[in-house]
């Protein structure tokens, strides 16, 4: 079955590592809120009506999405097994939200995976684009020329005064959330990360560790985005999102430096111990792979690792959640068991290229 | 209040299951949630409860079982009513927009930094006519700040411009150049 490919352990293409600084920034996404005109919206629709909305969009995508050059899948969330939604999750191409909706709801994906297009979620229609590295504009013409071509075919939900009408009132407007995946180790090790988030907060954007506002970053991964969508132009909305994040990477290339600088056997010390733990542990809960991962990361980036491919850890970033082990161990797997299989899986990826399977150097 | 987990450090996440149709909550420290969660990095969070944020604001339309207040919008397309919207911190359709017309404002400021227009992209099919008005509005802004600048042909050429689409609006655009 066609579909089967995007429950399959391979990257997508915004997990590749391509793009304008990638080393900090690691992936860009945009998303498009959308209703439709004579339709309720999620929170006060029937059923039948719930069908008739997913009809009448996958119809229209089915149908022109070769304009654009994607060939796109529908998916239709009922019929996935829980393994199948948890593995969409974990990759990015669905949301919780989505899974545990009430109403029929289906996801269609283009088959790079760049594009993902959410009905019935909390509105009719979440256009989502996903770009590897930093690159807010070309996700965002990527999210527009679907979002014109549907609408070409579709009526929206469209006040004149107050733009896009959506399910909640954060988000009418523009519809855009625009957002970027940023990796920055040296800014929370130097604990500078906590003044520059209430700075940012300030200027109607937001930044998130994985637990939401304020909380400590999982893997030192923080994400950045526009809370504004009202009153702002798109251009407008991107270009202040994408000032504020140029910043932000200049403000952690400093402070990799000064850590480099002054304490270079220290920072090298905890990189390699982290390289080494990911490559011969044998158990390896969550929490300590998010933490080796970043650090293994940042040693790729200040060139003291050389022979570890970036992209195998963007990859290994996903893989490593829980629906994805379950799925590589082919069978239902316990917390402890996950952690043997999480680190059986590093062990496995890791070694590939320079060191063999027991962790030892190649001679 | 301890991790039920590991028993160990103090909780700081309360997880909410649906199990068998029961609701369990589980509390959990940090790192126990970090496991229990892995790394998924919901794109979709909100940080804030919206409707608690609401509700906040509008302590006195949430009471508004109040007889003699009697004035509690309802959408006539959906149903909702504005102490619904308020309970969930959502809309169920584009016409309560019409319809919760008069506190919206209020609410979209707060929102949005005191934004309560929207001033980004229009549907091509939504009529050319918005778009050309919106247009106009943004070319004499443009003119404006070239005349402060001295900028005097500029301004020339926007007022120009501006021209041109006054009369395509007046004409009813008929040559669809």
């Amino acid at each position: 079955m066609a579909v089967e490919r995007f429950f399959q352990p391979h990257a997508s293409s915004w997990m590749t590592n391509d793009g304008k600084n990638v080393d900090i920034a690691m992936s860009t996404r945009i998303r498009l809120a959308r209703n439709l005109n004579n339709f309720k919206f999620p929170y006060a629709f029937t059923e039948d009506e719930a069908l008739k909305v997913d009809k009448e969009i996958s119809s229209v995508l089915l149908d022109k999405g070769n304009e654009l050059d994607y060939t796109f899948s529908h998916i239709s969330i009922e019929e996935l097994a829980e393994l199948q939604k948890e593995i969409l999750v974990e990759k990015h191409l669905i949301s919780p939200y989505l899974i545990n909706s009430h109403h029929s709801g289906s996801v269609l994906l283009s088959d790079n995976e760049e594009l993902s297009i959410m009905v019935n979620e909390e509105d009719h229609l979440r256009i989502q684009s996903l770009q590897s590295g930093f690159q807010l504009q070309q996700a965002y013409k990527i999210a527009n020329e679907l979002d014109s071509l549907l609408e070409k075919n579709l009526s929206y939900a469209f006040h004149e005064k107050h733009g896009y009408l959506t399910s909640c009132p954060t988000n009418v407007g523009t519809g855009m959330r625009a957002s970027v995946m940023l990796h920055l180790p040296a800014l929370t090790m130097s604990h500078q990360i906590q003044r520059i988030i209430p700075a940012i907060s300030r200027l109607g954007m937001v930044v998130r560790g994985i637990y939401g506002e304020g909380s400590e970053a999982l893997g030192n991964v923080y994400q950045i985005s526009n809370q504004l969508t009202l009153g702002k132009s798109e251009y407008e909305i991107l270009q202040d999102l994408e000032n504020m994040t140029e910043q932000i990477i200049q403000q952690e290339r400093r402070a990799r430096e000064a850590i480099a600088l002054n304490s270079p056997v220290v920072i090298e010390d905890r990189i390699y111990r982290s390289l080494g733990v990911l490559t011969h542990s044998r158990l390896l809960t969550t929490e300590e792979a998010a933490t080796c991962l970043s650090d293994v990361r940042l040693g790729i980036d200040l060139k003291m690792i050389q022979d570890v491919d970036m992209s195998i850890l963007n990859e290994l970033m996903i893989f490593m959640q829980p629906a994805f082990l379950q799925q590589y161990a082919d069978k239902p797997l316990q917390p402890k068991e996950r952690d043997f299989a999480r680190a059986k899986l590093f062990r496995e990826r890791l070694n590939r290229n320079g060191i063999n399977s027991e962790g030892e150097d190649l001679a | 209040m301890i991790c039920d987990q590991c028993g160990e450090r103090s909780a700081s996440v309360i997880v909410k299951q649906q199990q068998q149709g029961q609701i369990v909550e589980v509390n959990l420290c940090h790192i126990c949630a970090a496991e229990n969660h892995s790394i998924n990095i919901a794109f979709e969070q909100d940080p804030l409860a919206i409707h608690q944020l609401l509700s906040n604001w509008f302590p006195n339309s949430q009471a508004s079982i109040n007889p003699v207040r009697k004035e509690v919008a309802t959408c006539p397309s959906c149903g909702f009513t504005f102490s619904k919207f308020l309970r969930i911190g959502k809309f169920g359709c584009s016409s309560c927009y019409d319809a919760f017309s008069p506190q919206l404002n209020e609410i979209f400021k707060r929102f949005h930094n005191g934004n309560t227009e929207h001033n980004g992209k229009i549907p091509a099919s939504y009529g050319t006519t918005l778009k050309i008005k919106k247009e106009i509005e943004e070319l004499r802004k443009q003119m404006q700040i070239s005349i402060q600048g001295e900028n005097f042909e500029e301004a020339a050429r926007l007022r120009d411009e501006v021209k041109v689409l006054s009369a395509k609006l007046e004409g009813g655009i008929q040559d669809g150049s």
